[in-house]
């Protein structure tokens, strides 16, 4: 007598619908999202939750469509892409060039090392009223900064470190090939960067997300952060809502706009397993 | 110069004959000169006159102002005080919450397809959107402020903890399987070691984001606490004031940050490499 | 199943899904494989041959599509343990929680498998770094570890996925001297995969040759060398003979499935 190894028939899915339903995490996810949404619907209309604060979605989608029929969203939703656009902008402009210096040169980087820890360990709103201060109630000015600021740091700091830790093995590649110092920047230092650069990119759109909405609520100007905050005041939640789901919007084809960049700079490398799953 | 892969510095012995001519290491020199060069000029566009003191304010003042909050009238600490008792309060809970979420989201694949389109979008969102719904509901007092620092921590937590299980390496469950460790054995034994690093990581992240709430939670609903400490100084234009504050807050992430890298050093004997 | 058998595995198949392509793949076809109780047998084949799938449906890792296979049911112990291709060890335990770490897993206190550890330990040479870590220890001394390990949970039948694969070559050497010396002292039944046609004829019994993709059985031979066995058996004529004869079987394969090898790489369907 010994222990039997049970054997098990292996069954594929058959045909296009076998294949749809055999899709676990497509099926899920729906049935995650219809069943939260019924929960709140119905909770909302049964008077469980109090809809003037926190709306419900259908309320949502009807707050929306009479809100993007208002001449006044455009302009808070114009303020609030131009504060972001700016400011993101900035951050990259900057933030690439300076973090591949501070990389580069390693004096540069140690003079530099204390105020990046400072500044990306100190939460950047926080600097909101000396901008004020500075730049004016009024005005794109302060906004402008907090959002650069958010992003800036985010950027700067995985470019050095990217320049930082590129493969000894490449560096020595070129340099028996007698590289010049910026052939041996170009075509070792640059490719082994990328992903830390969009790295930062990705945390970058984050924080200058934050930073926007931070800055119209505090500044209570222009902008859809002003626009959930009124109306908050208004208890208009499912207008309030509205106002978050553009930011939800934004972060995720942010992010899914970053994923791309990546994508097309990321050719050569080979897929992960992890990524493959 | 040359671009390498030592990466920084720490670790690197110093030569014994230069022990005398550079006992400050090159990091410690250069750090130095950096705040040799922001400090005084800092100081001199103040004192010309090139930039309005209410603007900047200036280090001297700001050393001033410190010595009196501080010590003198000690106006400061009261603020210090709420600050931290939110702050710990939030990320406590956050971590009571997050890890376990995490962890379950990690384990149990339906689970996490069933959640995943809701956290994707939690996450995408600043949460700091909610912040005037939050303050609608449950008020200005210390709940509001403990769920604002809570919201802004706990998803990072979430994620990261949920990334440490997924890093759980094939050949080690495999391994567990192989022996018939238990489901349980399997998750002391394989899951929660390799996902530790990444839930210190996750204590890191955490950390930074409840800062964060602090802030937020205190500009916009509080009449005590550092956050308000520093809004209230800039709208009656205590530039000094703000300064210290913003100053302050920042060593308080420098030093937490340190401790929980120091923790992550700590915690990883088993590691070859600490980087 | 027949007596004085460890092994007797019947017809056993092994089919998968590529998740990439949707493509029914057939790992391992129609195996019939018997294994004496203390016997040393190899398995020898071209990479991605289906020889480590077949292991590890032994081992129960995977289930296999058809077929049976029975192991004999020991009186003391546990059925099979397993020795990984890569050390496997983990590297947040001592080397004594890791060599322990089977008996943890059938309950024993962690004490009791530590001090039951210990004489295992000491049979692969691994005495006074019972507290080191893996990372501290060399790819030969990790290896000895995990065979220790193995060897904790007293397996009827001992599974071993080319444990000496990422080790250089004097190190392995030395590891298949030392392997033979501890199977010696431990009187276990061995199944033994490896690429490597002289490893397999030093260290076994018989040596079973696997087609390339699906893997079937080509050949079986019984390696008829006296032991104990000193490295220096491997220059002797008949060993040479062995090899060519082995040597012959697997070059057929790999040239009329060269294709495929190539379009195919790695050896585990995981």
């Amino acid at each position: 007598m010994g222990i039997a190894i049970p054997s098990q028939p292996l069954r594929p899915p058959q045909g296009r619908i076998g294949r749809l339903l055999h899709n676990e995490r497509l099926i899920l996810g729906l049935a995650g999202i219809v069943v939260f949404l019924a929960a709140w619907e119905l909770g909302s209309r049964a008077g469980m939750i109090d809809r003037s604060f926190f709306g419900r979605p259908t309320g949502i989608v009807e707050a929306g469509i009479k809100e993007v029929q208002t001449p006044r969203f455009w302009g808070d939703f114009y303020a609030s892409v131009t504060e972001f656009g700016i400011g993101y902008l900035l951050a990259i402009l900057l933030g690439v060039p300076i973090g591949l210096a501070a990389g580069r040169f390693r004096r540069l980087q140690y003079a530099l090392d204390p105020w990046l820890n400072f500044f990306n360990s100190l939460p950047r709103i926080a600097l909101l009223p000396v901008l004020v201060i500075m730049f004016g109630v009024f005005g794109p000015g302060a906004k402008i900064a907090v959002v650069f600021l958010g992003a800036f740091f985010s950027i700067v700091i995985p470019t050095m470190q990217g320049v930082r830790t590129v493969d000894r093995r490449y560096v020595d590649v070129a340099r028996s090939f007698d590289a010049s110092e910026r052939l041996l920047f170009r075509s070792v230092v640059i490719p082994s960067t990328v992903p830390f650069i969009i790295t930062g990119l990705r945390l970058g759109i984050a924080r200058a997300l934050i930073g926007v909405v931070t800055a119209e609520l505090y500044t209570q100007t222009e902008g859809i952060g002003v626009l959930i905050r009124r109306a908050t005041e208004l208890r208009q939640g499912d207008r309030a809502l509205f106002g978050v789901l553009i930011f939800t919007v934004s972060g995720i084809v942010g992010v899914e706009a970053i994923r791309r960049v990546e994508a097309r700079f990321q050719k050569w490398r080979p897929m992960t397993s992890l990524e493959r799953r | 110069m040359t671009v390498g892969s030592q990466g920084l510095a720490r670790s690197r012995t110093p030569h014994p004959r230069r022990v005398s001519v550079a006992f400050l290491s090159d990091r410690v020199r250069y750090g130095l000169i950096g705040f040799l060069i922001v400090i005084p000029l800092w100081e001199l566009v103040v004192r010309l006159g090139i930039v309005k003191r209410v603007t900047l304010s200036a280090p001297s003042i700001i050393a001033n102002t410190a010595i009196n909050d501080l010590l003198v009238n000690r106006e400061l600490w009261p603020h210090l005080f709420q600050s931290s008792q939110q702050f710990f309060l939030g990320l406590g809970l956050a971590l009571l919450t997050g890890v376990p979420l995490g962890l379950s989201l990690g384990l149990f694949r339906r689970l996490n397809y069933f959640l995943d389109p809701w956290l994707s979008a939690i996450y995408a969102t600043p949460t700091i959107a909610l912040v005037p719904i939050i303050v609608l509901v449950l008020g200005l007092g210390l709940e509001s402020k403990i769920f604002i620092v809570w919201l802004e921590a706990i998803f990072v937590i979430v994620v990261s903890t949920m990334a440490g299980v997924r890093a759980a390496e094939a050949r080690y469950l495999d391994l567990a399987k192989s022996f018939r460790a238990s489901r349980w054995l399997t998750f002391t034994s394989v899951i929660l070691p390799s996902s530790f690093p990444y839930i210190l990581t996750a204590l890191r992240l955490g950390t930074t984001r409840a800062l964060v709430g602090v802030v937020v939670a205190e500009f916009f609903a509080a009449n005590k606490g550092i956050g308000f400490f520093i809004n209230f100084s800039g709208t009656t234009l205590r530039t000094d004031r703000v300064m210290l504050g913003v100053i302050i807050l920042g060593l308080l992430g420098v030093l937490m940050g340190e401790g929980v890298r120091r923790l992550e050093r700590r915690f990883e004997r088993w590691r070859p490499e600490f980087n | 199943m027949q007596a004085g058998l460890a092994l007797e595995a019947r017809n056993v198949r092994m089919e998968y899904v590529d998740q990439a392509t949707g493509e029914r793949l057939l790992a391992v076809d129609r195996v019939d494989l018997d294994i004496e109780e203390g016997q040393f047998v190899s398995i020898v084949g071209p990479s991605g041959c289906g020889k480590s799938t077949f292991l590890k449906i032994v081992n129960g890792l995977f289930p296999a599509t058809d077929g049976t296979i029975e192991l004999r049911r020991p009186d003391h112990g546990v059925a099979h343990a397993m020795v990984f291709q890569d050390s496997s060890l983990f590297p947040w335990y001592t080397i004594v929680d890791n060599v322990a770490y089977g008996l943890v897993c059938q309950g024993v206190p962690r004490k009791e498998a530590q001090a039951r550890a210990k004489p295992l330990i000491d049979l692969v040479s691994l005495t006074g770094f019972e507290t080191k870590f893996p990372y501290q220890l060399s790819g030969g001394m990790q290896q000895r570890a995990n065979l220790a390990r193995a060897l904790t949970v007293d397996p009827e039948i001992l599974l071993m996925d080319e444990p000496f694969a990422a080790l250089d070559a004097q190190t392995r050497e030395l590891m298949q001297a030392e392997l033979l010396r501890i199977w010696n002292e431990a009187h276990k039944t061995v199944l033994f995969i490896t690429h490597q046609i002289d490893e397999a004829i030093y260290l076994s019994d018989r040596v079973i040759v696997m087609s390339a993709r699906p893997g079937r059985i080509l050949a079986d031979i019984a390696i008829d060398l006296p032991r104990p066995r000193k490295l220096e058996i491997k220059r002797s004529p008949d060993f040479i003979t062995y090899a060519d004869q082995i040597w012959s079987l697997i070059a057929t394969q790999l040239k009329s499935h060269l294709h495929e090898v190539q379009a195919k790489p790695g050896e585990s369907v995981a």
